[in-house]
């Protein structure tokens, strides 16, 4: 019996791998193949040869690594400091209990509901007034806000899975209220704070919209902006689309491998049972 | 004492609404006020406001059947929502028990949602494309069809296949946030169980369901909100069309503003939008009875 | 963990002032938006700029190249704002959005003084001054369709005339569609901007079209319900139907080039910017380009697009952005440009004196702009406002009658009241 289990837990984990994979590598191949394989019929699922043209193009045509740098850090930034901030209030609302907090929950929650056109036109006006557009600044401001709601909703949800009971106990010993913050809480909601790093990572790496409004020069541009200007009047140019949306997917593949250690080991259980 | 906490709660609240109110209630607000002006980039010279027209406008649409682009939404949000939760909520379950390679294996399988929506709806779109698609390739290798089929062509075929590109990206987002909150289900609930001889599905609908109650409400929620909020994958793939079978409110929203300058209405669609998520909230909210938000 | 908290800081931090070094200098910046983005032309004009910036060591001019799709709302957001601009790049149907609005320089007494302007086309000129007769901007290139065709399918398939009018190239494609060998006829528009391409077809049946307004006749009245124009949109329709592949409802630029590069579809009407794609991925003895087919009438009806160079009329280097643009539009910059990127030129010395602008398959478009007794230049309704919604809703209700589910009649109506 537990024989046939495992095999069917293998086949359909292969499902899941086969389902999530094939996008991808029919990208990457596409990425390898030479201009003129790219469209032919019938489909060729290896290229005849494999050609880095695709990828040279990439880097001599663009300024792509100025591009990466400029996305890199400006999630970064826009995601460490935005869990920094969301850590304090998701950590206020978690161990305060007043009768506001459902509503300064739902407040959060709220801006989730707002589509980004709706305020891209007041923002973009908002900017232009202190001289902010086409500023790196205002794009790290601009994300650090968009991923500060989704970080406190998550950070309050890990920090109510810890015992209010383990600050109480530290406090006895002789900590103070910030100590005990730091030094025992902060470490067991670990997994919880790499988690939203990552996804805030990969939304401030891959938003396009502020991206394309806010920024002018060629020297400031990001990844997705590029991206996104690989389709002109003839349509998709598949060519550079193709390497470019394998080496933007570099980073967020690290980061997020990165995280998984965290979230899928468990470390909580062992937490909360010491 | 009580006051000292208070104030020092009250503190850490600050760095996180100042930037907020600043930068989306205050913006939100002249957008809601956009939503009753003739504002249109076309001719910025005329903006004045027209109270309620720009809604019946967008109701009206004549070439964008209002009621399809509801129903076209109802089945986007739906359809992506329930295939997303009930495959992430599976593979969550698979991945649960520790195996050899499940680093590794979480890396590859949960890569769809570091991709951004617009090179999902590209690389989708291209796979689904009628003429150099590998999926109509694939399928007629197979023996499935023999002729083409134009997924995105289709009316039949558009609404399902951008939800399909829409189900892949999401499922990640649901088994990582689900498999999280099943490594937090202690061991030893189970074991009450079964000592009683509780059965695999028994234990998973009785015990661990409930247990994680709390994530899968709210998981879904901010996923339903997201979905509802997400034109980029449609926009990449067919742009609404054919023929508005693939039109939801936030692809229509931006049309209006790329292919008809016209933020008034694109505004009057927003606070749709909006509306319904909130209303959504709360009947959800009431139904699942939950008291408190927590993951 | 502290450690990593502490390492990303440090890392975030590095990054930050890394970007942060730029030297302040002497020189006058001036700042180019273009809007027809796309990366070949953008490598271009990138050259054409550092040989400005050889030429004159105190400009230095700064490309602002947003993606093609989002370029006009920048265009617009940038103008509306003031944000600093000096050259700028502007669509025609733009043109008249930005004159109300007041954003653009009148350059006429530029162009008096400009040697250059003694050399334009006479069309140039004209669509300089479109609005108020006064030249808000400059033509840089025209966009305007010919008939491509595939010699070696066409060859292989048995046809050896090229049609020149629309029943003859029905007939052709028709003859030639065979679906269970993925051959088709016709690379069938479906999608953004096929208004063009329904219009190019449909308007031949008629022969007294407004050279003002494509969509009227000349006696005022609307076109839609002219019993001519429905033969026309049935002719169109059966295009779709019996000659291109099913999947073409979806068709916009990028696959109606594609179908026509895999051969599935060896006839296709497209822009000039084109022929360097062909040259590149086909070769220039795969394929030719003869005039717009004409129709029952006699006639085919054209319109041509035009991009062309502005001053926004904040600009503070107004004399300098103007020093560029004399530059960029001289007939020999303006030659080597559209040498490598397709699109006509605007010098009617380059016609006279530069082979590659006459011969081959530029000789169709020679052909176009020469015979006014057959092909009629006319112009669009740009200065409405109802013009800029116009293509998606053209779009849809295109896209339900090739469904079926909507009439020739109930569509046709609605066209009529919309442009009333």
């Amino acid at each position: 019996m537990k024989i046939i289990e495992k095999f069917l837990k293998f086949i359909a984990l292969m499902i899941y791998l086969i389902f999530a994979l094939i996008p991808l590598y029919w990208i990457i191949i596409t990425s390898l193949k030479n201009s003129k394989e790219i469209y032919t019929f019938p489909i060729k699922y290896l290229p005849e040869i494999i050609s880095f043209e695709s990828y040279r193009k990439l880097f001599a045509f663009t300024n792509f690594a100025i591009y990466f740098r400029n996305s890199l850090t400006i999630a970064l930034i826009a995601s460490s400091g935005a869990l920094f901030i969301a850590m304090f209030s998701g950590y206020a609302i978690s161990r305060y209990g007043f009768r506001f907090k459902k509503y300064i929950l739902l407040s959060l929650f709220f801006t989730q509901m707002i589509p980004m056109f709706l305020i891209m036109v007041p923002l973009y006006e908002i900017f232009s007034q202190v001289g902010m557009i086409d500023k790196l600044i205002t794009l790290i401001i601009l994300y650090t806000n968009m991923m500060i709601p989704f970080s406190a909703i998550m950070a309050k949800a890990f920090f109510d899975r810890i015992p209010v009971s383990l600050e109480e106990a530290a406090e006895i010993d002789g900590c103070s209220k910030q100590q005990a913050l730091f030094k025992i809480v902060l470490p067991l909601t670990l997994p919880g704070l790499a988690a939203i790093f990552s996804f805030s990572f990969i939304n401030t790496w891959n938003e396009l919209f502020l991206a394309v409004m806010f920024i002018n020069s060629d020297a400031k541009m990001t990844i997705p902006v590029a991206l996104n200007s690989f389709v002109s009047k003839m349509g998709v140019g598949w060519e550079l689309m193709s390497a470019g949306i394998v080496i933007a997917l570099l980073p967020t593949i690290i980061v997020f491998a990165f995280a998984q250690r965290y979230i899928v080991s468990g470390l909580t259980e062992g937490a909360i049972k010491g | 004492m009580r006051n000292k906490n208070s104030k020092f709660f009250l503190i850490m609240l600050i760095p996180t609404f100042i930037p907020i109110i600043l930068l989306t209630y205050i913006p939100i607000s002249k957008g809601f006020i956009m939503a009753f002006q003739n504002y249109n980039l076309y001719d910025l010279s005329n903006i004045h406001f027209i109270g309620f027209k720009n809604f019946q406008e967008v109701f009206s649409d004549t070439s964008f059947n209002f009621l399809h682009i509801l129903l076209n939404t109802f089945l986007w949000v739906t359809g992506s929502l329930f295939f997303q939760f009930v495959l992430g909520f599976v593979l969550a379950l698979l991945m649960t028990k520790p195996f050899k390679g499940r680093g590794l294996y979480s890396g590859l399988v949960f890569y769809p949602w570091a991709l951004s929506a617009f090179a999902i709806g590209l690389i989708w779109a291209w796979m689904f494309n009628g003429q150099f698609g590998i999926i109509n390739d694939i399928l007629k290798k197979i023996g499935l069809i023999h002729q083409n089929i134009g997924f995105l062509s289709d009316p039949k075929y558009a609404l399902i296949s951008v939800i399909i590109a829409n189900i892949w990206c999401g499922i990640p987002f649901f088994a990582i946030m689900l498999l999280a909150a099943l490594q937090s289900v202690p061991s030893e609930i189970y074991e009450a169980a079964e000592i009683d001889g509780a059965g695999y599905f028994k234990k998973l609908f009785h015990i661990t369901i409930p247990y994680i109650k709390p994530t899968i409400i709210n998981t879904a929620i901010l996923r339903t909100i997201w979905i509802m909020n997400s034109p980029e994958i449609i926009y990449a793939m067919t742009s609404g069309g054919p023929a508005n079978s693939t039109n939801i409110l936030a692809t229509q929203m931006i049309s209006k503003i790329y292919n008809f300058y016209d933020y008034g209405q694109s505004s009057a669609i927003g606070l749709v939008i909006v509306s319904t998520l909130i209303i959504y909230t709360i009947i959800y909210l009431k139904v699942t009875s939950l008291k408190e938000f927590s993951l | 963990m502290k450690k990593l908290m502490i390492v990303t800081v440090l890392i975030s931090i590095f990054l930050l002032v890394s970007m942060l070094s730029f030297s302040a200098s002497e020189k006058t910046t001036l700042n180019f938006l273009e809007v027809q983005t796309s990366p070949d032309r953008t490598v271009l004009l990138k050259k054409i700029i550092s040989d400005y910036e050889e030429l004159h060591p105190n400009i230095q001019i700064n490309l602002i190249s947003p993606p093609y799709e989002q370029a006009e709302q920048k265009a617009t957001m940038m103008l509306n704002t003031n944000q600093p601009l000096d050259i700028i790049e502007v669509k025609d149907l733009q043109l008249k959005q930005f004159v109300s609005s007041k954003k653009l320089l009148n350059l006429e007494s530029y162009l008096e003084s400009w040697p250059g302007s003694k050399t334009l086309l006479p069309f140039t000129l004209e669509s300089a001054r479109v609005i108020d007769n006064t030249a808000y901007y400059i033509p840089e290139l025209f966009y305007l369709k010919a008939l491509f065709y595939r010699k070696d399918i066409l060859e292989k398939l048995g046809v050896s005339d090229i049609p020149k009018t629309y029943t003859e190239l029905f007939e052709v494609c028709k003859e030639i569609t065979d679906p269970s060998n993925n051959q088709y006829g016709f690379a069938f528009r479906g999608k953004a901007w096929e208004y063009v391409y329904s219009d190019y077809v449909i308007s031949t049946f008629l022969d007294d079209i407004d050279v003002n307004n494509i969509y009227k006749k000349t006696n005022g009245e609307l076109v839609f319900k002219d019993p001519r124009y429905v033969e026309g949109l049935k002719l169109y329709l059966r295009f779709y139907h019996e000659t291109a592949p099913k999947d073409s409802i979806n068709w916009g630029s990028n696959e109606i080039v594609n179908g026509f590069i895999s051969g599935t579809v060896p006839f296709l009407f497209q822009d000039p910017d084109n022929v360097v794609v062909f040259n590149k991925m086909l070769g220039e003895d795969k394929y030719g380009a003869v005039p717009l087919p004409v129709g029952p009438s006699g006639k085919a009806y054209f319109g041509i697009n035009v991009a062309g160079l502005s001053i926004p009329s904040y600009s503070e280097h107004k004399k300098e952005a103007w020093e560029f643009i004399a530059y960029f539009l001289s007939p020999e910059v303006n030659s080597y440009f559209l040498k490598n990127y397709g699109a006509l030129p605007i010098h009617s010395v380059t016609y006279e004196t530069d082979p590659f602008f006459s011969t081959k398959v530029y000789q169709a478009w020679a052909y176009m702009m020469e015979h006014p007794e057959t092909h009629v230049l006319v112009k669009y309704p740009m200065d409405s406002l109802k013009y800029v919604g116009w293509a998606k809703v053209h779009e849809a209700d295109m896209q339900s009658l090739l469904l079926g589910k909507v009439t020739i009649e109930e569509v046709l109506n609605k066209w009529t009241e919309y442009w009333q």
